[in-house]
């Protein structure tokens, strides 16, 4: 059986009935990775012995006849800043190479555990989740399946490319201000950014507690929402949760786009973007009857407080260690992270009175619409090594501006589906589908829609299994 | 501010935050210090609300 081309209910009813064991499912996976990693460098480690294990343990609940949990036989990975048990946590730094391992897996990796699911090791990312390209200086550049010359994006690079290429049917990745829409962006998948608060981050390692989401990575909508449905549940240790009961997404997947009120998103959001992401907005535009254009007001000005937050929670977090080792830091961050320690508090007050604010002038428009599109990235992967990218006749420096457009909307904590579209080159392109908070339904349904209508880029599979 | 006085401000938190610093360091944090005072620039020149509060989720 082609494990890879399938989707996860199509495995799992293909493992309840003994068409696949779950062992040869783990074994094909590992094999898979054996084989294609090396091109790819999105594993920082394999975990082949507990994933085989964990499959073993599956095979002998569906030998004594005990019903399989949801995720039973599914391979997937993880960022390697969450816990996992008996391996250190590397949040892609060198600093922390050396760090004792991880006593229990994070909140988010037990729920995957119990749901049956399989994990196949932990990916690569950009080093303390602080960038947009995975190119990190001690653990190697992630290449982009769709054109290994290219990056990944980040810093959930690993977990887009290794989805992507077809290795595994999902992966966990966390983002702060894009780290999960952008690198879905860049490697032509679906990724799901949920509300600010509605998943548990207990056992991740943190960037900046004021911004930090965690979130999963799918080849298609159906399994973003099945993993998505399973990670939901209270955490007490999470003091950023939000109280709010979990709300199955599956079941109403299939109501697709049907009654949603859809608008596009202009201003900031159509000005800094090539022309393929305004094709590819008003193709889906189209396609979701969105015909009113709507200006976010001041999301420039969002992004600059997100930048500035970021800047100053990170940098306070690696101070001890700036002060103690700084020859351990990486040359892309260690003077970005001092630079955030030392910048006067009054900035960062205001980026946080602002974000107050600018949440009263946003979230009324979601009275007019419940989903709203905008790109996830100003354009597709550049090189790796690529130093500036060019937007209306404007040179950015291409790390800090692959996340622009994705600032603002994870600033206000806003759930997005991101979807992949095609470009002229051939290059995938995504675009954000965004709802009210805990509207995750909504922009699920839509990218549903999309999908089934064959307007989302159609998925590679290395493996060719 | 202009370079000078920045580099100046840099001296000061190097010593209050107890750094360790060598010339290309400091060139560099010139740098990304001067970037991060260009965002902030028109974020602090933005008028907000009198009475309206941090954003933050603390909860006792």
């Amino acid at each position: 059986m082609k494990t890879g081309d399938v989707s996860i209910q199509t495995l799992q009813q293909a493992i309840r009935q003994g068409e696949i064991s779950a062992r040869e499912v783990a074994e094909q996976t590992l094999q898979a990775i054996e084989q294609h990693n090396p091109a790819l460098n999105a594993w920082t480690e394999i975990t082949g012995p507990r994933m085989l294990k964990e499959a073993s343990a599956v095979d002998a609940q569906r030998q004594r006849g005990e019903p399989l949990p949801p995720l039973a036989g599914i391979p997937y990975a993880v960022k390697n800043l969450f816990d996992v048990a008996g391996h250190s946590t590397l949040a892609g730094a060198r600093l922390f190479s050396d760090r004792p391992a991880a006593q229990a897996d994070a909140f988010a990796i037990g729920k995957l555990r119990h749901a049956g699911a399989l994990l196949s090791g932990m990916l690569n990312m950009d080093a303390y989740a602080y960038g947009f390209t995975t190119e990190n200086s001690h653990y190697g550049p992630t290449r982009n399946p769709r054109d290994l010359s290219r990056v990944a994006g980040g810093s959930s690079g690993g977990s887009a490319a290794a989805v992507a290429a077809g290795l595994v049917h999902f992966s966990l990745g966390t983002d702060t201000n894009g780290s999960i829409r952008v690198p879905a962006s860049l490697c032509g998948i679906f990724g799901l950014k949920p509300t600010f608060g509605r998943l548990s981050r207990s056992g991740s390692h943190p960037f900046v507690a004021s911004l930090d989401h965690i979130g999963p990575l799918a080849r298609r909508v159906e399994d973003l929402a099945l993993v998505y449905d399973q990670l939901q549940g209270a955490d007490p240790a999470d003091a950023f949760q939000a109280a709010r009961l979990p709300e199955a997404t599956l079941p109403g997947l299939s109501e697709g786009s049907e009654g949603l009120r859809c608008g596009v998103l202009g201003g900031f959001f159509a000005r800094w973007c090539d022309e393929d992401a305004r094709a590819a907005v008003a193709t889906v535009a189209a396609a979701l009857e969105a015909q009113e254009e709507v200006v976010m007001p001041e999301a420039e000005l969002a992004r600059s407080a997100a930048f500035i937050m970021t800047a100053a929670e990170g940098g306070n977090h690696y101070l001890p260690a700036l002060r103690q080792r700084p020859e351990v830091f990486e040359p892309n961050s260690r003077e970005r992270l001092l630079a955030g320690a030392m910048m006067p508090g009054a900035w960062y007050v205001q980026a946080q009175r602002f974000r107050r604010h600018f949440q009263q002038q946003v979230l009324p428009l979601f009275d007019r619409f419940d989903v709203l599109i905008a790109p996830a990235t100003p354009c597709s992967a550049i090189t790796i090594g690529q130093q500036t990218l060019t937007i209306q006749g404007e040179s950015l420096p291409a790390k800090a501006s692959m996340g622009m457009l994705t600032q603002p909307i994870s600033f206000l904590g806003l759930p997005v589906c991101t979807v992949p579209l095609a470009t002229r080159s051939g290059l995938p392109i995504g675009l954000q589908l965004i709802a009210r908070p805990f509207n995750e339904e909504a922009v699920l349904r839509a990218a549903w829609a999309l999908e089934q209508r064959g307007i989302t880029m159609p998925q590679i599979n290395m493996a060719g299994a | 501010m202009n370079q000078d006085e920045w580099a100046r401000y840099i001296g000061h938190m190097e010593q209050i935050l107890q750094l360790t610093l060598d010339d290309p360091r400091r060139a560099e944090l010139l740098i990304q210090l001067s970037r991060i005072a260009e965002m902030a620039a028109p974020l602090m020149a933005f008028p907000l609300d009198d009475r309206l509060e941090v954003a933050g989720v603390y909860q006792a």
